[in-house]
């Protein structure tokens, strides 16, 4: 064992450590506690693991799911996240979030690009 | 406003969104003024994270101005400075009233493994992060501390997680004064780790990094010993050889789920998703601290599982401590820390950027470039 350099070790005393010790008997009373929390309103879909009966009463709502990686994650959440496949499917879900963002906006596009050529492949062969 | 947005792996860029309001009584909307990156929103880049969604604004260590203050809050006003634990918090609940204010169970419904978190995948409650103009801060008379008058946003940015969750992970190396503790890892947390085991009375702290200018950080702010990893050949070795044989008393991972240095765990972890990133340091952690030792564990891991040597920490009777930080016990302490300077937090700041250059700052983060220690963006300019 070194020695504590006095310089530094400010928080030896167990007394100066603020997670000491890590569960409180109550919180500090200068905290403010209400007995009850107001209930956000819902204004999009959310989802909750399988634990659970209700929404917290507060939620974020960033980005609530939609298209197929939405279905999927509605299915992920109905897998207990004691579950492997819970977590597997919400990466899957995120790979194909990412798809819908990047491929679908460009699909108008190709699909203009298929017909023009198929068009042009039949000139070209009633022409020769 | 401007945001951050994901736009899928390796991804992200500053986009048009609606200013958020007020959602909940107990909300502020806070005009954020500085704003970090943090390691492990690496981890959300690099879609390591599950349900990290498409167009979603990352950040959870920020500070800011009241804005917008909902009918339920007390303690706060417009124009108040505020500096935002990265954990949302609802004060009253079983685990809150208990300090284990990171295990809330009134702030995230889709998960009972993490709590609420800020820009944190929809796991955390799909909240938006910070790194943005605008961001709703909910519970707000629970999670923020006032700035005092006296001290710049920069002072005390790095209260919002990263000092706290290094603090944090020194403190449950249950330091009785004169130990030896290695830290894995010479990140911000990694260095505040550091710092923090000297404030607790270590007698000896060991850095390893295979990064060199981290590691000459480190020598400088945290006044540290420093092994190179990928110079030291068998680094597990080189350790118990410089700890009289034994071992450390104690080790902090403070690397988390993208450690380098084993292939076979980047192959496994990072490339082909067979477990939840690569728990290499940990892995050494455990193999290089002594019998009856603490591996402290403040590193990021995600779920389902990883490959680590259970029988090592049972065999070798060790004690293993881990955590998301409970921010909010640890602020006031803290900033006495900085305001009686023994600890310069803001002195890890390496970069400041504008939010319109965040993905560059991105890159210069993940990739280690021109000696990145840490990237400040700035929504609002230097104001």
């Amino acid at each position: 064992m070194e020695t504590p350099n006095p310089r530094l070790a400010a928080d030896l005393p167990v007394e100066k450590r603020p997670g000491v010790p890590r569960q409180l008997d109550e919180l500090p009373a200068s905290r403010a506690v209400q007995a009850e929390i107001t209930l956000q309103p819902r204004t999009v879909l959310s989802f909750r693991h399988t634990g659970r009966t209700e929404l917290t009463p507060v939620f974020g709502t960033a980005s609530p799911p939609r298209g197929l990686s939405g279905l999927l994650r509605k299915k992920a959440y109905e897998i207990p996240e004691h579950k492997a496949r819970h977590f597997l499917l919400l990466i899957g879900a995120d790979r194909v979030d990412f798809l819908e963002h990047t491929l679908l906006p460009r699909l108008p596009f190709a699909a203009a690009a298929v017909v023009g050529a198929s068009v042009l492949v039949r000139r070209w062969r009633r022409l020769h | 406003m401007r945001a951050l947005s994901y736009q899928g792996p390796y991804s992200v860029k500053v986009t048009d969104k609606p200013d958020p309001g007020i959602e909940h009584p107990q909300d502020v909307v806070l005009r954020v003024t500085r704003s970090a990156i943090c390691g492990s929103d690496l981890h959300l880049l690099h879609g390591l994270v599950p349900d990290t969604r498409v167009g979603c604004t990352f950040g959870h260590e920020f500070a800011g101005v009241v804005e917008e203050v909902g009918s339920e809050v007390r303690t706060l006003s417009a124009g108040d400075r505020i500096v935002v634990p990265f954990n949302i918090s609802c004060g009253q609940c079983f685990f809150c009233l208990k300090g284990l204010t990171s295990c809330c169970e009134n702030a995230s419904a889709a998960s009972d493994i993490v709590s609420g978190a800020f820009g944190y995948s929809h796991l955390t409650g799909g909240y938006e992060g910070g790194q943005s103009q605008y961001v709703r801060v909910p519970y707000a008379d629970v999670g923020p501390m006032k700035i005092p008058d006296d001290m710049t946003e920069e002072d005390v940015l790095f209260l919002s997680d990263i000092f706290p969750t290094g603090y944090q992970g020194a403190e449950m190396c249950e330091l009785a004064g004169g130990e030896t503790v290695i830290v894995f890892g010479a990140g911000p947390v990694g260095l505040f780790a550091m710092r923090s085991a000297w404030l607790l009375g270590a007698g000896r702290v060991i850095a390893v990094d295979s990064v060199d200018y981290r590691l000459d950080f480190a020598r400088r702010f945290a006044e540290v010993e420093t092994v190179n990893f990928k110079e030291a050949g068998d680094v597990v070795a080189l350790l118990r050889e410089m700890t009289g044989g034994r071992g450390a008393d104690a080790v902090i991972d403070a690397v988390g789920c993208e450690a380098h240095g084993k292939t076979m765990d980047r192959v496994t972890g990072i490339h082909l998703m067979l477990q939840a990133g690569s728990p290499t340091a940990l892995t050494w952690a455990i193999q290089s601290v002594r019998k009856g030792g603490v591996v402290s564990v403040i590193g990021v891991y995600g779920p389902p599982f990883n490959l680590v040597p259970m029988g090592d920490i049972m065999n070798k009777g060790l004690t293993l401590r881990a955590g998301q930080c409970n921010v909010r016990r640890y602020m006031p302490r803290l900033l006495e820390h900085i305001r009686e300077g023994r600890v310069d937090a803001k002195g890890i700041i390496s970069h400041r950027f504008p939010l319109e250059e965040a993905p560059k700052a991105y890159h210069l983060f993940a990739n280690k470039l021109d000696d990145c220690v840490k990237c400040v963006l700035m929504p609002h300019g230097h104001a």
